[in-house]
């Protein structure tokens, strides 16, 4: 049991300097750069990992905006297409409204010109009638003035193409 | 038949495995007797493996900024990033945990590469042998450091005068703190007595054990006997190889927990 439990100095130092002489190496050789190591891999992981969330909102947000932008766009175009519409009713309106309006100055126009012709007409066939009425009542006239009947006819003709 | 004499004879061939040798080499320095003994020699093993392991396997994080392990630096890192992610950051904190984590390092590494050489028979032959963690003045020297470290954690975070101030808690009447202090030194010295026995013993037990049952196949003269008593031996051996890892924890872990009271003081 002595050797056992014997307090012996010797081996107290001696473990005391085989101690710190592997602690004192490996610290400086082997222990620090290995936390180093691990400690700078941790912050770059825990870095990537930062990015890589950060660059997935990003291009969430992005995939949003461009999203929103193409309803937008859709929305616009829309609008204008349905603008365009109107507006091309508007026109095809006013044309025709000015196109009957112009057909029926044109139709308005060649009544009144047909009506004048007619009227000149008329009147060139009235002037003609009589003349030739006269000229005709002239050579009746020449042979049976004295006829009252025949007065009578003549007369009556006349009245009848005054008439018309 | 057992005799008197004879189970004599094994106590003391037992008692010789787990204990220091005699002087092999008688070394006086300054007066001091340094005479190197197995235990001394086992220590020598143990530091040397544990230094020649690190110092080659580490040699990529002395060159490189940003070293990717392979192989066995593998298992080195494994080691390392336990020690202080698992041990030293929880309990003594990240503020501190660069300053202790190489002592701990240098506890767990050293402590456990000493007890597994124990377990290898081969030592016995070239002189020495035997379990180095297994001797109560090895523990309690190694115990003596986690003693000094506390004291030093304490200053160090809290000055001198203020660690001695955080072995009382604050705002007890002084009543109290009469039972209170005697508790707490007393304690300061529990505590490393506590690391260097439970080392020690649960070291040297195993030994004891894996001798006691083979001695019957001497003591009865009867190799028949040594079927169970291997088989036994074998299982027992597996068991110490966890004992040595889990007491090398043990002891450092201990060790950051009482490094971390000092410096984070719970009152």
């Amino acid at each position: 049991m002595e050797q056992l439990v014997n307090p012996y100095p010797g081996l107290l130092i001696w473990t005391w300097i085989t101690f710190f002489v592997v602690l004192a190496i490996l610290a400086w050789k082997a222990w620090r750069p290995m936390i180093n190591a691990l400690e700078k891999r941790e912050a770059g992981i825990r870095g990537a990992l930062e990015a890589a969330e950060k660059a997935r909102q990003e291009s969430e947000e992005l995939t949003t905006k461009v999203e929103e932008e193409i309803r937008l766009s859709r929305y616009e175009a829309q609008q204008i297409i349905s603008e365009a519409r109107t507006v091309a009713e508007k026109i095809h309106g006013e044309l025709e409204g000015a196109a009957k309006k112009k057909a029926d100055e044109l139709v308005d126009k060649a009544r009144e010109q047909i009506e004048a012709e007619r009227e000149r007409t008329l009147r060139e066939i009235r002037t003609t009638v009589v003349d030739l009425s006269l000229s005709l009542a002239g050579k009746v006239i020449e042979r049976n003035l004295t006829t009252e009947d025949n007065k009578k006819l003549v007369e009556k003709s006349l009245r009848q193409i005054g008439k018309a | 038949m057992m005799s008197q004499e004879h189970s004599e004879d094994i106590g003391s061939i037992i008692l010789h495995h787990v204990s220091n040798s005699e002087v092999l080499v008688p070394l006086h320095i300054f007066g001091l007797d340094m005479s190197i003994t197995k235990h001394v020699i086992m220590l020598w093993v143990a530091g040397i493996l544990v230094i020649t392991a690190f110092l080659l396997g580490t040699r990529r994080y002395r060159r490189e900024e940003m070293p990717v392990p392979s192989g066995f630096s593998n298992f080195l890192e494994l080691v390392v990033d336990y020690v202080h992610n698992q041990i030293v950051v929880p309990n003594v904190g990240r503020q501190y945990a660069r300053t202790w984590s190489p002592l701990l390092l240098a506890f767990f590494t050293l402590i456990l590469t000493a007890n597994l050489l124990g377990l290898i028979p081969f030592f016995d032959l070239i002189p020495g042998g035997g379990t180095a963690t297994g001797n109560p003045v090895v523990t309690a020297s190694l115990a003596a450091i986690t003693f000094l470290a506390i004291i030093a954690a304490g200053s160090l975070a809290h000055g001198f005068i203020g660690y001695w101030k955080n072995l009382a808690p604050h705002g007890v009447p002084w009543p109290v703190l009469l039972i209170l202090i005697p508790i707490e030194v007393l304690g300061m010295f529990v505590r490393p007595f506590a690391l260097t026995m439970r080392l020690a013993a649960n070291m040297t037990a195993g030994h004891i054990a894996m001798l006691a049952i083979l001695a019957p196949i001497f003591l009865m003269a009867n190799a028949w006997i040594g079927i169970g008593s291997v088989a036994l031996n074998v299982g027992i051996n597996f068991l110490e190889m966890i004992i040595a890892l889990v007491q090398a924890y043990v002891f450092t872990l201990l060790s950051a927990v009482f490094i971390g009271t000092a410096i984070n003081p719970e009152h």
